[in-house]
């Protein structure tokens, strides 16, 4: 298995590709990493001040966020402007 | 000149922020704090005149900035000018710099920091009984109050702006986790300080930490 930061590129490229799935699947593979690495937390949840007026959840547990990046297309792009820092 | 603190309190990302609001800057400052139920517009109506500086935390969108179960608080075109007149206005939420921000500047307010896209972070859903205690979630909100507590300090609002700037670049330097990392720079690339950078408000009496801790609160939904 690739380490962290292997995985992390490879979750990068997926979200500038627009790849959804691709993306879900690598990070994934990302959380699998870190478990193997030792470094999983107890309850870790991505979360966000936006108002309900997006069409994502303010609170996404990391390991919900594969399946919440194949669903939601406004979630996916907030994490490719979080993890690549390119505006849309 | 006392001071306005509005922090909501309703789901895990109000928790989270307001545990480490109420640890490490609500100590400093008077007793007008808008916490949770009290986090609405009637109370900030009335608080924030007699203020030289409002601190908020809570959702927010291009044109508003919301308190307890996002509840308007200052919506463009929304507020009476005297509300922000001549303030300092730190608002930890999101995207308010893009449009918020740059109207309440031109109604007046001194000063105004805040963020330009959302703000995001990793917070353990586990410590929501005890926020402040979450090392995640400190990476981004420590300097976000330790901002504040500059600005609380009687630092200029360019010298507290550029505090929380230096404590990201400390903390993503330090960090391996690759999101926390990635968040921490995203929020440091969407901070935003707006109007005079020389605003300045009285210098607020300091507190000696370890402090002892807030008592636990209850949990969401309790």
């Amino acid at each position: 298995m690739a380490d962290t930061k292997e995985e992390w590129q490879r979750y990068q490229e997926a979200l500038r590709r627009g790849d959804r799935a691709a993306a879900a699947e690598a990070f994934r593979r990302y959380q699998e990493a870190k478990r193997a690495e030792g470094k999983g937390r107890s309850r870790p949840t991505l979360v966000n001040l936006s108002t309900r007026a997006k069409a994502y959840p303010n609170a996404v547990p990391l390991d919900k966020i594969p399946d919440e990046l194949e669903r939601n297309p406004e979630f996916f792009e907030l994490m490719r402007r979080i993890a690549t820092k390119e505006n849309s | 000149m006392p001071s306005t603190l509005t922090l909501a309190d309703f789901d895990l990302a109000t928790r989270s922020a307001s545990g480490f609001f109420i640890r490490y800057v609500v100590p400093r400052v008077e007793p007008i704090h808008l916490y949770a139920m009290l986090a609405r517009r009637t109370p900030f109506r009335l608080s924030a005149p007699q203020s030289d500086i409002i601190i908020g935390m809570g959702h927010g969108d291009i044109d508003a900035f919301t308190g307890q179960n996002e509840a308007i608080i200052l919506a463009i075109g929304k507020y009476n000018p005297n509300e922000v007149e001549g303030k300092v206005i730190k608002l930890l939420s999101c995207q308010t710099g893009v449009s918020l921000g740059p109207d309440l500047v031109r109604n007046g307010a001194a000063s105004f920091q805040g963020y330009t896209d959302d703000y995001v972070w990793v917070c353990d859903a586990d410590l929501a009984s005890t926020p402040w205690s979450d090392e995640m979630a400190a990476t981004c909100l420590m300097p976000v109050v330790n901002s504040i507590n500059a600005l609380l300090d009687g630092k200029t609002s360019k010298e507290a702006f550029d505090t929380e700037l230096a404590q990201y670049d400390c903390y993503a330097e330090i960090e391996e986790d690759e999101l926390i990392k990635s968040c921490i720079e995203f929020n440091r690339m969407n901070a935003i300080l707006l109007g005079n950078r020389e605003a300045k408000v009285r210098p607020r009496p300091k507190i000696a930490f370890p402090f002892p801790p807030p008592p636990i609160i209850l949990p969401l939904g309790a």
